[in-house]
């Protein structure tokens, strides 16, 4: 016989979308300020990808029109590029079908003497070659229009006199042909003249027109004259190569290898190289604006979790009602997640509505980098929104998700709700001892993720440990609560008593009020640590990297005459010179340079450098350098570690080894700098050039008029910048707390939704105990003590969870200054504990929750407390 | 020779309309010290709001009342507070008591809330509605009956002039019903306190000294 199946029975779900509107109707600024706090980290994060996405497309479509789509690419290693001997050879190779040579060479350029100077690359082509590859840098005359290249399909029945006639323009040595960015740095159109820094002084050159390549600013001229104007006669950086057709380029490449080695200082590159490298650095950055925001998007989680607890503690009655109707333990719990996945969806879509603005706001008023620098030539172009997929639908998920998650634990009570003993008024708080091991463990598993290392180069774990450190402490609110309140001595005052008595009795509703203070409070108190201890870091660190009075540099990069230092050093008022050179050192094609600081070490180098341990001795007959702490974390080197260094030699780049005595702290160039005793540099290199002027005044002079006597020195053909260590120490200040000023205002955001968030819930809460107050109300309670009465439960709620925030904080911030930072950025920083300005945000973040305890209290005294009394009489 | 004690309670012209529509007019009586007075009344006549009224939580639209000779209507705020701490006790029908504090302490809060803790007072109080020993529990430890009667010790502990009791046994089955009318005329009695009993229950009304009738025309007249 078979049995007859019995059906599940099936939830209402249409009969039940009318009780959640009415409950959405009933406390519409509850929920719609849950709606807003997940649309706010979905607005942050969301914008947060879009710049970034937008900001690398620009980057990329700016770096693909200048460097073309070439089948292979060859390219110099060093500045000093490769002898042209190379192009010679694969021309004649069979299997290339075009070889299109550049030269690029960065120069400072000035419309006139007296000019300020704009640094721009410049690229020496052959015009007759790269249209072919790269027609972004096809020179474009301005009186004669485009010109015809072969890669145009220029008819070979063609005028040739007259071709030769238009192509002539594209040879002339003193032409120079702009790309946007440049006409805008120098303010020029064509037929302007202006200078450019060359080994031989200012040479002029006339704007003839322009080319249409994006990014920053970028001369193209022609590359003979390019060759002999800027001193690098047979020398070049860059083959692009167009292969025959069917040739296999992997296969071709090891051809050309075997047949003849490589020069030294030549490596195969692939043409989005610096795509990557850029995308590669911004990593870090973005992913951490991104946390930033997601962070926001926790404490909107939390915020869900607060306005629903209470929504459905106040409608306990009514799921039991359902539950004694038929509704399902299960169907109670579904009903309340998908009512917060609704409520986290709306809020997800109106936060990608105000992330797309804000993202569009944020790239016209502050470019693509939000001050990051990381994409050159972007940041001041206004790059157009890009809309990352993939990305958005993350954030909008992600925005569902923390609705749905902060709102579990209170599914949960609905659906374990006992409905007789609700429906029998004895259902609602209890006094069962708060448990600590949930939140103990949850720190535990923060602390362990803390020690992980990185995951593909990211703090992920880290940021879990973040997590999973507020989850733990706010889990830990309500036992603290318990044992702040432990003692059972009884105040002599009644309303005290009644507070405190009350305040320990509903300890778990203290979760659900304080939950978004503990959240906000932390994440603040971890900014504010971290920016501090950053802040006492550099303020050393430029203590220490700044010894000298006055410096004297080459504007826009410009290189200096080796015989200005000893001139300075016969200066009136000066004591003390040393002289520096600083180029970059391409260490690896998949990483930015790093910066080689060529630089007087003296005897003792430890002493010059803000060294992270003890220097290891010096070995005899090798060559000792210094690491940053970035360079060593970027390219893996270690103290005692052998290292071979690119410098550039007479002969080209060569590989030099060099021994690693050291590792210093250096908050300036995050891509890392190898420092080099100058002496060693000059004997290697050959180079003699000179960047930087670190000058010592005699005691009793003045910085000033010494600053003025190196301007004279220079001479005005040689732009130079002097400034004072104040200056500088204090510019570097401000441009810091420039940066960090947005971690403010994030701050206050998250503060001011934690404490929504504790109105929110004290409003509820009023309503839920109206007939508790009309009770007190018919003792005789006056209207203030009442209010008096929820400020004081509350005060003891917030006093634990500000205690939580903090150690919350501290914790969190011991994770991002150890953790976070050298993982993300390769640099370290003692911890700093700005303990006034923590008590100070302890205390207002106190103040500003009992005001508003006192605020949603106002309804507490009124008449409907009464009323609710009223009810049973 | 020792002044008269002023009425426990005195109302004389009261009346009250919500809107347009009157709920009572032209109440008026009398309870004199230690008298037990019942008022019966259909559902809906105004008893709510004559109790709201003279405990000073809800406003009458002219009329006097007078509690323990203070005329409540001319007290602000704070004043009608302080009589209701001073001079009325309560029995609701579903007994409010606040779950955070414990048997003795719910007892003991109107004396706390004069500023005179009085622990003898609330042990001997207890044992006379017969929760000697309970003082320590929960609430939510006692049974219906016995709720009531930490609530009626409630109302009793700060010996107030005025006890206003609204179908104090409605919760409550027939047979412990019985009992804690026993025990609310008894101690009522005892403790020379008025009291104004709004029932439904005729039995309960019978225990009276007087009965009175709310009628939905708003006039008191007797039972």
């Amino acid at each position: 016989m078979r049995s007859t199946p019995t059906p599940r029975a099936v939830a209402p779900w249409r009969q039940l979308v009318p009780l959640t509107l009415a409950e959405w109707r009933h406390h519409p600024g509850r929920h719609a300020v849950a709606l807003l706090a997940v649309a706010l980290g979905v607005a942050l994060a969301s914008s947060v990808q879009m710049i970034n996405a937008s900001a690398l497309s620009e980057f990329s479509q700016a770096v693909r029109a200048a460097n073309g789509e070439p089948d292979a690419v060859l390219a110099a290693v060093g500045r000093e590029g490769f002898d042209d001997a190379l192009y010679a050879r694969l021309a004649t190779d069979e299997a290339v079908a075009l070889v299109s040579p550049v030269l690029e060479v960065d120069a400072a350029a000035r419309t006139g003497a007296g000019q300020r100077p704009v640094t721009m690359r410049l690229a020496g082509v052959d015009a007759l070659k790269i249209a072919a590859i790269a027609p972004a840098l096809l020179p474009r005359p301005a009186q004669a229009g485009a010109p015809r290249g072969p890669g145009d399909g220029a008819s070979p029945g063609a005028d040739q006199g007259a071709a030769a006639g238009a192509l002539a323009p594209l040879f002339d040595p003193g032409a120079l042909y702009l790309n946007p960015a440049a006409m805008q740095a120098l303010q020029v159109s064509a037929g302007q003249r202006i200078e450019l820094a060359s080994p031989g002084g200012w040479t002029a050159f006339t704007v003839a027109g322009r080319v249409s390549a994006g990014g920053t600013p970028l001369a193209v001229l022609d590359i003979a004259a390019a060759q002999s104007r800027f001193g690098r006669a047979g020398r070049l950086t860059r083959l692009d190569l167009r292969l025959a057709a069917g040739v296999d380029r992997e296969a071709w490449q090891r051809s050309v290898e075997s047949a003849a080695p490589l020069p030294a200082g030549v490596r195969w590159a692939a043409a989005d190289d610096a795509v990557q490298r850029v995308s590669n650095l911004s990593r870090a950055y973005r992913v951490n604006l991104g946390v930033l925001a997601l962070v926001a998007l926790l404490v909107g989680g939390f915020l869900v979790y607060s306005v629903v607890s209470l929504s459905v503690a106040q409608r306990l009655p009514q799921f039991a009602l359902l539950g004694v109707l038929g509704l399902s333990a299960r169907d109670r719990r579904t009903l309340v997640l998908a009512e917060s996945a609704v409520i986290g969806a709306a809020g997800s879509a109106l936060g990608l509505a105000a992330g797309a603005a804000l993202a569009a706001l944020a790239l016209r008023l502050l470019g693509g980098d939000l001050g990051g620098g990381y994409f050159p030539g972007v940041a001041g172009v206004g790059p157009a929104l890009a809309w990352p997929a993939p990305a958005l639908a993350a954030c909008f998920g992600l925005g569902t998700a923390a609705a749905v998650v902060g709102a579990w634990w209170p599914a949960r009570q609905a659906e374990r709700l006992a409905p007789a003993l609700v429906l029998k008024g004895l259902g609602g708080d209890t006094e069962a001892p708060a448990r600590w091991w949930p939140g103990l463990a949850l720190l535990l598993l923060g602390g362990l993720m803390a020690l992980l290392p990185p995951v593909a180069g990211l703090p992920l774990a880290a940021y879990g440990a973040v997590a999973m450190l507020l989850a733990g402490g706010v889990a830990l609110v309500p036992a603290l609560v318990q044992l702040l309140l432990a003692a059972r001595s009884t105040p002599a005052d009644a309303v005290l008593l009644l507070a405190l008595r009350r305040a320990r009795h509903a300890r778990a509703t203290a979760s659900a009020t304080v939950s978004g203070v503990v959240a906000s409070l932390a994440l603040s108190v971890a900014i504010t640590v971290m920016v501090a201890s950053f802040r006492d870091a550099v303020a050393q660190w430029l203590d220490s990297v700044l010894p000298a009075d006055l410096y004297l540099r080459g504007s826009a990069g410009a290189v200096l005459p080796p015989s200005l230092a000893a001139s300075a050093a016969a200066l009136p008022g000066v004591a003390r010179v040393t002289a520096s050179r600083q180029l970059p050192l391409l260490v690896s094609p998949r990483q930015p340079a790093v910066a080689l600081l060529a630089r007087p070490l003296g005897d003792e180098p430890a002493r010059s450098l803000p060294l992270l341990g003890p220097a290891l001795p010096a070995q005899p007959g090798e060559l000792s350098v210094w690491v940053s702490e970035p360079a060593a974390a970027i390219h893996g080197w270690q103290p005692g570690q052998r290292i071979a260094l690119p410098l550039p030699g007479p002969d080209g780049t060569v590989a030099v080894p060099a021994r690693v005595r050291g590792i210093w702290r250096d908050y300036a160039r995050q891509f890392g700098a190898v420092v080099i005793d100058a002496a060693d540099y000059r004997r290697l290199s050959g180079d003699t050039g000179v960047n930087e002027l670190a000058v010592w005044l005699a005691p009793g002079a003045a910085a000033a008029p010494v600053a003025r006597a190196l301007h004279d020195l220079a001479g005005a053909d040689l732009p130079v910048d002097t400034v004072s260590t104040p200056e500088l120490r204090q510019l570097s200040l401000a441009i810091f707390d420039r940066s960090f000023a947005v971690t403010l205002y994030l701050q206050a955001v998250a503060i001011g939704v934690g404490l929504v968030g504790v109105a929110a819930s004290l409003s509820a809460q009023v309503l839920a105990r109206r007939k508790e107050f009309g009770l007190l109300a018919h003792l005789g309670l006056t209207r203030r003590q009442v209010m008096r009465l929820v400020a004081s439960e509350t005060a003891a709620w917030l006093l634990a969870g500000v205690l939580v925030g903090l150690l919350l904080g501290l914790a969190m911030a011991v994770v991002l200054v150890k953790v976070v930072n050298p993982q993300s950025f390769h640099w370290s920083m003692p911890m700093a504990l700005p303990a006034a300005r923590l008590a100070a945000l302890a205390a207002a973040v106190l103040a500003a929750g009992i005001a508003t305890a006192l605020f949603s209290a106002r309804r507490a005294a009124g008449r409907p407390a009464v009323m609710a009394v009223k009810e049973d009489w | 020779m020792t002044p008269a004690a002023p009425p426990a309670l005195q109302i004389d012209g009261l009346a009250k309309a919500y809107g347009g529509t009157p709920v009572f007019a032209a109440v008026s009586l009398a309870l004199a010290a230690g008298e037990f007075v019942a008022m019966l009344g259909e559902s809906g006549v105004g008893k709510s709001t004559l109790l709201n009224c003279i405990a000073g939580l809800d406003e009458a639209d002219s009329g006097r009342i007078l509690v323990a000779g203070h005329a409540v209507r001319e007290l602000a705020e704070p004043g009608r507070a302080r009589l209701r701490r001073e001079s009325l006790g309560f029995v609701f029908q579903a007994f409010h008591l606040l779950p955070q504090l414990s048997v003795a302490e719910n007892v003991e809060l109107p004396l706390r809330l004069l500023g005179r803790p009085d622990a003898a007072r609330v042990q001997a109080l207890l044992a006379a509605v017969g929760l000697a020993g309970l003082g320590t529990r929960s609430p939510a430890q006692l049974s219906g009956g016995q709720l009531q009667r930490v609530a009626l010790a409630r109302a009793l502990v700060h010996r107030p002039a005025l006890i206003l009791a609204d179908e104090p046994t409605g919760n409550l089955d027939p047979g412990t019903a019985q009992r804690m009318l026993d025990l609310l005329v008894d101690q009522v009695r005892s403790e020379g306190a008025a009291c104004l009993l709004v029932t439904h229950s005729a039995a309960a009304a019978a225990r009276a000294d007087r009965v009175l009738r709310l009628m939905p025309d708003g006039v008191v007249a007797a039972g």
